[in-house]
């Protein structure tokens, strides 16, 4: 492990490598913190500028904008009391009402200490855990992969999304996209209907940018229509507020109660791990735990430090429990791990158990990354406050035409093609409906990664003894498999009783 | 009732798939050849759809709730209202794509910014000289930007 850490620092500190990820922080806190435009937006537009780059300097970008993203929702869930982005929800909670009695400042710094705490704990889980659970999954045979991914998709789509059928329809429409193209096994073209562009496949990042970015832009539109009187007001509040940041006070508060902050951090970790759940989940359940176990419960949700520190540290600690499956398995834990997976395959790294064997600077690399992200976020928090407070003001109109056109060209770059844009502006159309009906894309993202994978480990694995029942006698596979169902079952059980 | 529409298209999309699976070659003996997973997929997909489609189908007979409730009329209305934005810009975004073949990047790029700005925001004067600076700077930053640093080569149109 310290071999790989020290292969990171002298991978990552070069001062263009440094540059690139201060600039993705500060990009992520940017997308994070505007209503509507979510950290995966962000991260799936800086993928296309990544393409000339290293590989590690391109992923190191990709983190910055993963952390800062985590970390930018706080600032308008303090000041205006709507988060920024998903998983903000229950910073509202606290901060809102500290930020209304009159200490703004205090509610951003608690946030921004929390954050980076957060992350710092989650960093030190990610490091002992991900080589540990790498070199167990070593054994893995095409039967266990085969398996692994059937858990991971079914899982995904048991915490994603309100419905079930639904969530399982589009894992399986995301699985569907990713066989067109060439077969991976023995290269025949498929479903192409003598259709040139389809003949390759259905690029991945045009999927990205169809479902993450041009479909959200589309209900970014359909929304502020009906919200428009509500988003002038909020701007006029924000504009004539004025705040002192206390960096050295507000982290004496945060270390006060150790407790708090590693607990949420730990929950935060946990459930950034697990496929699909992420910042959107933890910070609920890392706010509720801090609740149930804190002396003044009653104070909680009137402007109460600790339910500040509980949300924010929950969700910025699911960047590194995200990260641990990625790495460890090849198994992207969200949308966004998705990405950084996809950046890898697009330099022709193989992400999966062996990818810390066969390229420890990369993976070093992504560790020291995510630390010195880490310390970015902090430093710039607390210096560029007041410049990402004014941020809030860029109205929609100009937003959404400009991040548009970003979109096209970041679908054209991958492959010089025009008919990629026909292609976008199709799966633009799917994602928007999709998502208008409710239906999870981050299973369609999900299911078009590990789609291939799945694929070509179900072949390998018949082909290496036709015996089917494999699947069901080798151990680790059928953990799995039951896990899958279970997954199933616990949703389903879930569901009644809610409706009861 | 949109989830019925998705549903039967999902329906007919695993079907494609499915019978399209049946033909291809089969390289070695292999047990699963190329079509096999897809076709597995397909089957999987097409059957989860059915049962979207008809929970979706006993829900809408279940509410009994007229569709046209406020008359024909007005339900078309109240959709195209709400989605009026959001089809413009689809629209455009279309006709941007599909431009900048002919006129090249840069051009479909500045038209496209202003009138989507437009359609979506107000369209005072000011803001329409405002729109026109931004959209003026953004697409000539990141032409350069991507050709220089990227080596990206845009459709330069062929009109010129």
């Amino acid at each position: 492990m310290l071999d790989l850490l020290m292969l990171g620092f002298t991978e990552i500190f070069q001062i263009n490598i440094l540059i690139v990820i201060l600039i993705g922080v500060v990009v992520g806190i940017i997308a994070g913190l505007i209503p509507g435009f979510t950290v995966t937006m962000a991260i799936v537009l800086t993928l296309p500028l990544t393409f000339g780059m290293e590989p590690v300097m391109g992923i190191a970008a990709m983190i910055g904008v993963l952390v800062g993203g985590m970390s930018g929702g706080l600032i308008t869930a303090a000041l205006l009391g709507i988060p920024g982005t998903p998983s903000a929800v229950a910073t509202t909670f606290d901060a809102y009402p500290m930020a209304k009695k009159g200490q703004p400042g205090k509610a951003l710094s608690l946030g921004i200490w929390a954050s980076f705490l957060g992350s710092i704990i989650s960093f030190f889980l990610l490091i002992s855990i991900a080589p540990q659970i790498a070199g167990l999954a070593l054994e893995f045979g095409p039967w266990e992969m085969f398996s692994l991914i059937v858990a991971a998709l079914t899982i995904i789509v048991s915490v994603t999304g309100e419905s079930l059928l639904k969530g399982l329809i589009a894992g399986l429409f995301g699985l569907l996209i990713a066989t067109v193209g060439a077969d991976p096994i023995v290269g025949i073209s498929r479903f192409s209907f003598d259709i040139q562009t389809l003949r390759a496949g259905i690029p991945f990042l045009v999927v990205l940018i169809g479902m993450f970015a041009i479909s959200r832009l589309f209900n970014a539109v359909e929304k502020s229509e009906l919200e428009k009187d509500l988003s002038e007001k909020q701007e006029e509040k924000i504009k004539g507020l004025k705040f002192a940041l206390h960096p050295i006070e507000t982290f004496k508060t945060v270390i006060k109660k150790p407790v708090n902050l590693i607990r949420s951090s730990f929950i935060g970790s946990i459930i950034g791990a697990i496929p699909g759940a992420g910042g959107s989940i933890a910070n609920i359940i890392a706010y509720d735990q801090a609740k149930k176990w804190s002396k003044d419960k009653d104070k909680f949700g009137t402007g109460h430090d600790e339910g500040v520190v509980a949300s924010e540290s929950g969700n910025n600690s699911t960047v590194g429990g995200d990260l641990i499956p990625t790495i460890a398995l090849g198994i992207p834990g969200s949308a966004v791990t998705a990405v950084l997976l996809s950046a890898l395959m697009v330099h022709g790294i193989n992400p999966g158990p062996l990818l810390i064997t066969n390229e420890p600077n990369i993976v070093g690399g992504i560790f020291v990354a995510f630390l010195i992200a880490s310390f970015f976020m902090l430093f710039a928090q607390f210096l560029g406050m007041r410049f990402f407070v004014k941020v809030t003001d860029v109205p929609n109109r100009i937003l959404v035409p400009v991040i548009l056109v970003l979109c096209v060209v970041g679908a054209f770059v991958l492959n010089n093609r025009l008919s990629d844009l026909y292609l976008l502006f199709i799966i633009g159309i799917i994602g928007y409906f999709f998502t208008k009906y409710k239906f999870a894309l981050a299973p369609i993202i999900i299911g078009v990664i590990l789609g291939p994978i799945a694929e070509v480990n179900l072949r390998r694995a018949v082909m290496t003894d036709p015996d089917w029942t494999l699947f069901f006698t080798r151990p680790i596979s059928v953990t799995f498999l039951v896990l899958a169902i279970l997954s199933i079952i616990f949703t389903l059980w879930q569901n009644k009783r809610s409706n009861a | 009732m949109g989830e019925i529409i998705i549903g039967i298209l999902l329906i007919l999309l695993s079907a494609v798939i499915y019978f399209n699976s049946g033909d291809f070659q089969q390289v070695n003996d292999s047990i699963l050849g190329p079509g096999s997973y897809p076709k597995l997929v397909a089957a999987l997909l097409g059957f989860l759809a059915i049962i979207l489609v008809i929970k979706k189908m006993i829900e809408l007979i279940k509410t009994k709730k007229p569709i046209f409730e406020e008359g024909k009329k007005k339900f078309f209305l109240n959709v195209w209202k709400e989605h009026k934005i959001v089809f413009l810009i689809a629209v455009s975004l279309g006709l941007y794509i599909i431009l900048m073949n002919v006129i090249g990047f840069i051009i479909s790029s500045i038209i496209f910014i202003i009138a989507s700005g437009l359609i979506i925001g107000s369209k005072k004067k000011k803001d329409i000289v405002l729109m026109s600076v931004i959209s003026v700077t953004v697409t000539l930053g990141m032409y350069f930007f991507f050709e220089n640093v990227l080596y990206v080569r845009f459709p330069d149109g062929i009109l010129f």
